[in-house]
């Protein structure tokens, strides 16, 4: 009863504060959004899928926020009902407050009490943010304060606890951070140098029966330095963090204590109608987690596997691919170190590069044609770092050491080089190509025995045709030539816009070259299959509504190079998003 | 019980929200910083669109827009891309930006701050600003709707 009545309690207070001249005369700010994702699993005989417990299930968030001058209090209540949905975090469970934060800003201070995001560099130290498909966020609850005295100087201080699932890690983050952009001082003309430097610390209480043999406390630091000179322009970071002992698979080893670092070289030039961009990557031992023992749920599976715990953000420096058969391989990045005697496979971490070109053919040249041709190509290359290792030590016993060589490489991991082509070529006709070569060394990025190379090529085409009245019709086709796995894939795809609001897709995904002689990566749809979806979207204004049935293919689902394992389903999907 | 009372008063409370242009300062290409705040130019019509170079609709959005710009330009509109792009794409804004030849005003919201600011799910997404006031807000984009899109502006 006395529920019932604080319930309405708040309401009524509610309404009134509505009838308040402050709301009508727009001082008090409201605002926030609703998204939630549900699907519908059904069983699929052809597959030999049977749908789970609780075939219908929905991931929600309602996210709030209430401003008044410079004073800010938000929340975001999530709902995980009846569970979430298959294969996420399994601490995400039922309806809670997920987030809150109170938050002071002015002109020079930026004051949060609560859970915050925040992200030092480019996040190889820290970084906490939400992705709602991959089922991440880790968020800090503490303090955080951001002090700006001048645009050329940026001062951060923070200390929280780490969100996970509705409840939060035993151990205390510290972490201090400056930006200064040096040449603002210096008032140089066609000059732009930069500084940053970093420093993070964890404290994590050790439960060990013997003495530990390594520090509750482990620090990271990171300093970048970056340089402009008009169109030319140079990034440079270095991560490193202390000693630590290494996970080795899902429970850590606490004999094998190594420190990590990453560098991290940006160069690139940029002008109007053509821009280049290289990136530089060596990083090693860098995994980075709250807890350093993961919490078991299954062999293989721990908190880890469902990026629950991590502090930073190492993801994938590759292309990413808007093309269905060009995701079907996808790179992770390798931060751990892997030393694994049984499945000979040694990892220490990954070293290679990326490069990107952008140009445009202009409007009335001779690659450019009428209405000019755009361009982008892409390169990436990744491998295992070089190292002198040994199991045992003097003493024959089994020690796990190695020293890494710096910019040696070893084994290849992977590489992709692409192309893409996108012209206009009537008024209302654009055209796009791509063709992408990849290498996918699924022995080493996986770290099992079977040995498993696949190189694969792609070629995708799309035509995009508008009609009177705002109608669009693309039409998309692509295939894959595999030398292993799966094989080769087949894949069209269609999509009619009607006008601004309603929408229609219906995509077919066909791996007819399936050979049941060879091993797979992924035991399971061991058949040449299809993999088809449909569906429908509306949107007006804020909101958007779309349902969708099909097949979803097990398998890696990644966003912002971070991936997650979606296992094979077979169902409808309902998407619902609000802002307010 | 305890979901029931949570769920009833975010409902209530979101019955009454009013959005409008958060304080916040993003930084450009060039390296300067705008404030949010600050994009009040009277009467000119500000079109924020949320890209980042791995989505494809934003990027044929925006080529679509550029090749009417001038258009636009004439009628006072002025489109700020905003990218959404995080430390693993953000050094692709520049050349993309500069290899499509664009000539929008880029903002970068590395960290993501304005999106979540504005409770923005996933781009494409256009918010509309007139003289300090969110006029007009879309989800999605549909190819070849940037005549329509024009259209309703100029109403404004």
């Amino acid at each position: 009863m006395k529920k019932i009545y604080t319930t309405l309690f708040c309401l009524f207070s509610l309404l009134l504060i509505a009838q308040n001249d402050t709301v009508t005369k727009k001082k008090i700010k409201i605002y926030g959004g609703l998204e939630s994702n549900a699907q519908w699993y059904t069983n699929d005989k052809e597959r030999k899928i049977e749908h789970p417990e609780d075939p219908f299930r929905a991931n929600s968030y309602l996210n709030l926020n209430v401003n008044y001058s410079r004073f800010t209090i938000g929340g975001q209540l999530e709902s995980y009902e009846p569970t979430a949905l298959l294969n996420y975090n399994p601490n995400f469970k039922k309806t809670d407050l997920g987030t809150y934060y109170a938050n002071y800003k002015d002109k020079y201070l930026d004051f949060t009490v609560g859970h915050f995001y925040e992200q030092f560099g480019s996040g190889i130290i820290l970084r906490t943010w939400e992705d709602r498909s991959l089922g991440i966020n880790n968020a800090l609850r503490g303090v955080k304060l951001n002090f700006k005295p001048i645009d050329a100087v940026s001062i951060t201080a923070l200390y929280g606890r780490q969100r996970t699932g509705f409840t939060l890690t035993d151990s205390d983050i510290y972490g201090i951070n400056t930006d200064v952009t040096v040449s603002d001082f210096l008032k140089l003309e066609n000059f732009k140098i930069s500084t940053g430097f970093s420093y993070v610390v964890k404290d994590e209480k050790i439960e060990s029966r013997t003495p530990p043999t390594y520090s509750n406390i482990t620090t990271a630091y990171s300093t970048r330095l970056n340089l402009g000179y008009k169109n030319l322009y140079l990034n440079s970071e270095y991560n490193y963090k202390d000693h630590e002992p290494v996970l080795v698979r899902t429970f850590i080893d606490e004999k094998f204590i190594k420190p990590g670092n990453s560098l991290l070289l940006n160069l690139g030039y940029s002008k109007k109608g053509l821009g280049i961009d290289a990136v530089f990557r060596r990083m090693e031992n860098m995994a980075f987690l709250s807890e350093r023992q993961p919490t078991i749920y299954a062999p293989e599976i721990s908190s880890l596997y469902f990026n629950d715990r991590i502090l930073n953000y190492v993801p994938s420096l590759t292309k990413q691919h808007h093309s269905n058969l060009a995701n079907i391989y996808v790179y992770q990045a390798q931060n751990r170190v892997a030393m694994q005697f049984d499945e000979q496979i040694e990892k220490f971490g990954e070293i290679g590069g990326q490069l990107d070109i952008f140009y445009n053919f202009k409007k009335g040249s001779a690659l450019g044609g009428k209405y000019g041709t755009k361009i982008s190509i892409n390169s990436s290359n990744w491998f295992n770092l070089a190292a002198d290792y040994s199991y045992i030590n003097e003493l024959g016993r089994y020690e796990p050491e190695y020293t890494t060589k710096f910019f040696k490489g070893n084994q290849k991991y992977f590489s992709d080089y692409n192309i893409e082509i996108s012209k206009k070529i009537t008024s209302n006709f654009k055209g796009n190509l791509m063709f992408s070569n990849q290498y996918y060394n699924d022995q080493y990025i996986r770290g099992i025995f079977q040995k498993n190379v696949i190189k694969s090529n792609i070629l995708a085409v799309e035509g995009i045709y508008n009609f009177k009245d705002s109608k669009s019709l693309t039409i998309g086709a692509e295939h894959m030539w595999a030398d292993n796995d799966r094989k080769n894939w087949a894949s069209m795809s269609l999509e009619y816009n009607h006008n601004k609001n309603w929408s229609i897709f219906a995509m077919d995904m066909y791996n007819y070259g399936f050979d049941e002689n060879i091993h797979t990566i992924n035991e399971i749809d061991l058949f040449d299959i299809h993999f088809y979806n449909a569906g429908i979207a509306y949107k007006l204004g804020t909101g958007r509504l779309a349902v969708n049935y099909g097949r979803q293919r097990g398998g890696l689902v990644c966003a912002g190079g971070v991936c997650r394992f979606v296992p094979p389903s077979t169902g409808l999907g309902i998407t619902l998003t609000k802002t307010f | 019980m305890k979901t029931l009372q949570l769920f009833l008063l975010f409902i209530s409370i979101s019955v009454f929200s009013q959005k409008t242009l958060p304080k916040l300062s993003l930084p450009t290409l060039d390296s300067k910083t705008i404030q949010i705040q600050d994009l009040n130019e009277k009467d000119k019509t500000y079109v924020l669109t949320f890209w980042a170079t791995w989505c494809a609709p934003c990027i044929q959005e925006l080529d679509g827009i550029n090749d009417v710009y001038e258009d636009w330009k004439n009628n006072n509109i002025e489109v700020i891309a905003v990218s959404i792009d995080d430390s693993r794409t953000v050094n692709r804004v520049k050349p993309l930006v500069n290899g499509r030849g664009w000539e929008y005003q880029v903002l970068l919201d590395t960290k993501q701050e304005l999106k979540r600011n504005l409770s923005i799910s996933n781009p494409p997404y256009t918010v509309v600003i007139k003289n300090g006031k969110i006029e007009l807000e879309q989800a999605g984009h549909s190819p070849g709707a940037e005549k329509e899109f024009f259209e309703k502006l100029k109403t404004l």
